[in-house]
């Protein structure tokens, strides 16, 4: 079902459940990768998915169709993660490397890594990169977004996002080949 | 000589972690649509939720602010005149009353009595009991010592 569809059935009271459960269903996996590639934690991600549901379904009748509602969705889940792993730290008075060692411990326990020695190499460069740095290059580099997307889900400039994305890139692979 | 690692030549895994559990996507929809059902409250304070959380803030420390200025308030309100001081309530009663009262009740003035209320009202002992200060004085020095307490 198209974005449009499910807009117009939404903003009609007796299909609005019906609609609401149509796009969570459409966007469920999308949003909750993006969300678990941020915190690592099935169990955060979990949570983080579903109040990223309730804020759409809060603000759903609001939305202006500035931005595709596909984006507006990623606006919402990035924000999320990014209030997460601030509070995360304020909370524990974690400086940045430790909530880095934190995931970094997540992702060496995920059995999907296990024998994969380059992936969780890979996995835990990419726990290096500052928060906001490491969204710009999931949403590049496993979501394949266009870079115009990434700025209207991120709110910065094209130029910046590309440049942000080339240095985490080679941070990356420089923090792979000097852990060789 | 081992090859470097190159990121755009490393295979993508587009779900690079551990899959959620089985049926997961399944029951999302079902626990989202719970949560965005649950009974709203009252409307009597529903606004409150509107508020922001510094707001909310300071409206409960106005309210408990405005709740100890208000009870204090009542309290100084309601709060009986000064009660007058022996004296003045001796002053209201007719003297004829008085002596009517000391000469006919079977109470009778004692040696206590009577060095406490030239201190409070100098002018009744002037008055009714027509002495001079050393008659008193001979009086007081005639009583017996065991009843004195000066």
């Amino acid at each position: 079902m198209e974005d449009q569809d499910i807009l117009a059935k939404f903003r009609e009271p007796a299909a609005r459940n019906v609609a609401f459960n149509q796009l969570v269903r459409k966007y469920q996996t999308k949003v909750y990768w993006h969300v678990r590639k941020m915190v690592i934690d099935h169990d955060d991600a979990d949570d983080l998915t579903q109040d990223v549901f309730v804020k759409v379904w809060k603000h759903l009748e609001n939305f202006r169709q500035d931005a595709s509602l596909y984006t507006w969705i990623y606006r919402i889940a990035t924000n999320e993660c990014l209030s997460f792993l601030a509070s995360k730290r304020r909370k524990f008075l974690l400086p940045l490397n430790d909530v880095g060692a934190e995931l970094a411990a997540k992702v060496e326990a995920d059995p999907s890594l296990a024998g994969d020695e380059i992936e969780l190499r890979l996995q835990k460069a990419i726990l290096t990169l500052p928060d906001k740095q490491r969204l710009v290059f999931n949403l590049r580099y496993y979501d394949e977004m266009p870079y115009e997307q990434m700025a209207e889900v991120t709110g910065t400039s094209v130029g910046a996002l590309k440049a942000s994305y080339h240095h985490a890139a080679k941070k990356i692979e420089l923090y792979i080949n000097g852990t060789d | 000589m081992k090859t470097p690692f190159r990121l755009d030549e490393h295979p993508r895994r587009s779900q690079p972690l551990a899959p959620p559990p089985d049926h997961y996507f399944n029951q999302l929809p079902l626990r989202v649509m719970q949560r965005v059902q649950t009974p709203v409250p009252a409307p009597g304070f529903s606004w409150l939720k509107a508020l922001s959380a510094p707001l909310r803030t300071a409206l409960a420390t106005s309210v408990v602010l405005g709740a100890f200025a208000g009870s204090f308030w009542l309290s100084e309100s309601g709060q009986v005149p000064a009660t007058t001081g022996p004296a003045d309530t001796l002053a209201t009663v007719p003297h004829h009353e008085l002596v009517e009262y000391l000469l006919t009740s079977e109470q009778r003035l004692n040696i206590n009595d009577l060095a406490e209320l030239p201190a409070v009202e100098r002018v009744l002992p002037e008055t009714y009991l027509q002495a001079s200060p050393d008659e008193l004085q001979a009086a007081l020095d005639a009583q017996p010592t065991e009843d004195t307490y000066l």
